[in-house]
C-alpha cells in the first residue's frame, strides 16, 4: 500500500475545465489504470492545497466527489484513501468511458479539419503505437 | 444564508462629470473569496477605495461590519487589511521603521508572522534598514504585502497585489494566501489581470463593466455553464437559449452565442444537433469568459 504524495496530482490553468473537475479527472484516470490501488493513502487537502497553490476548498470539492462516487473513503485518524473495489479491476468498458471526452475533442477537431475516419483512426493507431 | 458582512448599496462615483460607478449593488458575505474583474478603467480600484473610505461616493451607501464607511471605527478599521494597486509606503523609512509605526497604529500585530514572512521573502537585516525608496517594486510590494496581513486582518482586500512581481514571487503569496489567510476563514477581495492566479484562488468571480457589476457567480459553476454556440443566423435567430450573456451576428451569416446555461439545456442542444456540423457548442475557459464578459 503506497503512500503517495503530492506529485500524483497536477493541474493546468487557462483551461475549459474547472480545477476542482480536472483533479477528479485525474484521480479516475491514476485508478483505472491501477497507478492508484485499494488500500492507497492519499496526500491531505492542505498539502494538495500548498503543492498546487490552489484554494483547498477546490480539493477538498474533488475529493468529495470522489467519495461520492465511492472511488474514495475517507478513514478516521488516516485520512483519505483509495477504496476498494468489488470485482479487482475495473473493466474495459468503464475505462474507455474515460477516454471518452478526450476522443470527443480529437474527433470535433478531425471534423473540423475535414480529416476522413479512417485518416484520423490511422493517425490514432500510430500515436498509440509510438506510446505504448 | 449568513449577513453579508459588505453592503455596498447603489453607490455613484464620477470624476469630473465622467461616471466611474453607476448605482453599483454589491454584497460580500464573510469567507468569500471573490476575484474583481474588469478591464483597465473599468473602476476596480476607484470601488475597492471607496470601499475602505478612501474615497468619498456621490451617492448609495457602503457598510462594513454594519458601520457606515464614512465612519469607521477603530475596531472595524483593525479588521480591514488592504494592499494598494501602488505601495503608498513611506519611502523615507526603512521597513523596521515602517513595520514599527504600523505596530502602534493597531490593537493586535502578529510580530511571529511578520518576521516569519520578512526572512521567508528576502528581507535580510541590511534590507529592513534600507530605506524603502531603495528598494525594487517588487520589494516594496512584498513590505506592502507584509503590512496588510500583519494584523491577521478578516477582511482582506488586494488590488493587484502582485503585478510588480516575478513568477515566483507571486507563487509565495499565494502560498501564504492558501496556508494562512484562506485556513483562517478571511474573506478576500482580489483584483488581478493574473487570471491563472486568480483561478487558483478564487471561489467566486465579479466582472465590473460600464460601472456595475455586471455578472457575479461560483467560478466552477459559471466555467462548468458557459458555452460559446457558434452556428448559422438562420438557425441560431429562432433558437432561444437561456442565461444568454451575449450575442453577435457577423456579416458572413453567422451568430455566435455566449451562455450561461445548464448541463440539461446543453444536453439538448448537443442531441438536436444530432451530429450536425454546423453549429459549434464549445466551453470557456476563464480568459474567454473575461473577454466575452467584459467587452
Amino acid at each position: 500500500m503506497t503512500e503517495h504524495t503530492t506529485n500524483l496530482f497536477t493541474i493546468a490553468t487557462g483551461s475549459t475545465e474547472p480545477i476542482y473537475r480536472q483533479l477528479v479527472e485525474q484521480a479516475r484516470r491514476l485508478i483505472a489504470g491501477g497507478q492508484l490501488a485499494p488500500g492507497d493513502s492519499l496526500p491531505s487537502v492542505r498539502d494538495i492545497a500548498q503543492a498546487l497553490a490552489v484554494n483547498p476548498m477546490t480539493v477538498s470539492k474533488a475529493y468529495s466527489m470522489l467519495e461520492t462516487e465511492g472511488l474514495f473513503t475517507r478513514r478516521r485518524g488516516i485520512g483519505m484513501q483509495v477504496a476498494d473495489r468489488n470485482n479487482g479491476t475495473q473493466s474495459i468498458k468503464n475505462r474507455s468511458e474515460l477516454l471518452r471526452p478526450t476522443l470527443e475533442r480529437a474527433a470535433l477537431e478531425a471534423k473540423q479539419l475535414e480529416l476522413s475516419a479512417d485518416a484520423a483512426l490511422a493517425l490514432f493507431q500510430q500515436i498509440l503505437k509510438e506510446k505504448l | 444564508m449568513i449577513a453579508p458582512i459588505v453592503q455596498v448599496a447603489s453607490i455613484s462615483k464620477s470624476f469630473s462629470a465622467q461616471p466611474v460607478l453607476c448605482s453599483l449593488t454589491w454584497d460580500i458575505h464573510p469567507g468569500q473569496v471573490i476575484g474583481l474583474l474588469g478591464r483597465n478603467g473599468a473602476g476596480k480600484s476607484t470601488l475597492m477605495e471607496c470601499m475602505l473610505g478612501l474615497r468619498e461616493i456621490d451617492s448609495g451607501s457602503i457598510t462594513i461590519y454594519g458601520e457606515d464607511v464614512a465612519d469607521f471605527s477603530e475596531a472595524t478599521r483593525a479588521r480591514i487589511g488592504y494592499v494598494p494597486q501602488t505601495a503608498e509606503l513611506f519611502d523615507w523609512l526603512t521597513p523596521n521603521q515602517l513595520l514599527d509605526y504600523f505596530k502602534a497604529l493597531y490593537p493586535h500585530w502578529n510580530t511571529t508572522k511578520v518576521e516569519n514572512l520578512l526572512s521567508r521573502w528576502g528581507f535580510d537585516q541590511l534590507k529592513r534598514e534600507k530605506r524603502i525608496n531603495k528598494l525594487s517594486g517588487g520589494e516594496k510590494q512584498r513590505l506592502s504585502i507584509i503590512r496588510a496581513l500583519a494584523h491577521d486582518p478578516q477582511l482582506l482586500i488586494l488590488d493587484e497585489p502582485v503585478s510588480s512581481l516575478d513568477p515566483i514571487g507571486r507563487r509565495e503569496f499565494l502560498r501564504e494566501l492558501i496556508g494562512d489567510v484562506i485556513e483562517r476563514d478571511t474573506t478576500v477581495i482580489f483584483s488581478t489581470h493574473i487570471l491563472s492566479d486568480l483561478e487558483r484562488i478564487a471561489l467566486d468571480v465579479a466582472f465590473l463593466k460600464d460601472g456595475q457589476i455586471a455578472l457575479q457567480a461560483n467560478l466552477d459553476e459559471l466555467m462548468e455553464n458557459a458555452r460559446r454556440i457558434v452556428g448559422p443566423s438562420k438557425i441560431l435567430q429562432h433558437m432561444p437559449i437561456s442565461g444568454e450573456l451575449r450575442r453577435t451576428t457577423s456579416a458572413d451569416g453567422s451568430t455566435c452565442v455566449i451562455a450561461r446555461t445548464n448541463e440539461e439545456e446543453i444536453g439538448a442542444l448537443t442531441k438536436n444537433l444530432n451530429g450536425s456540423n454546423d453549429i459549434r457548442i464549445e466551453g470557456l475557459s476563464l480568459e474567454d469568459l473575461f473577454v466575452e464578459v467584459t467587452q
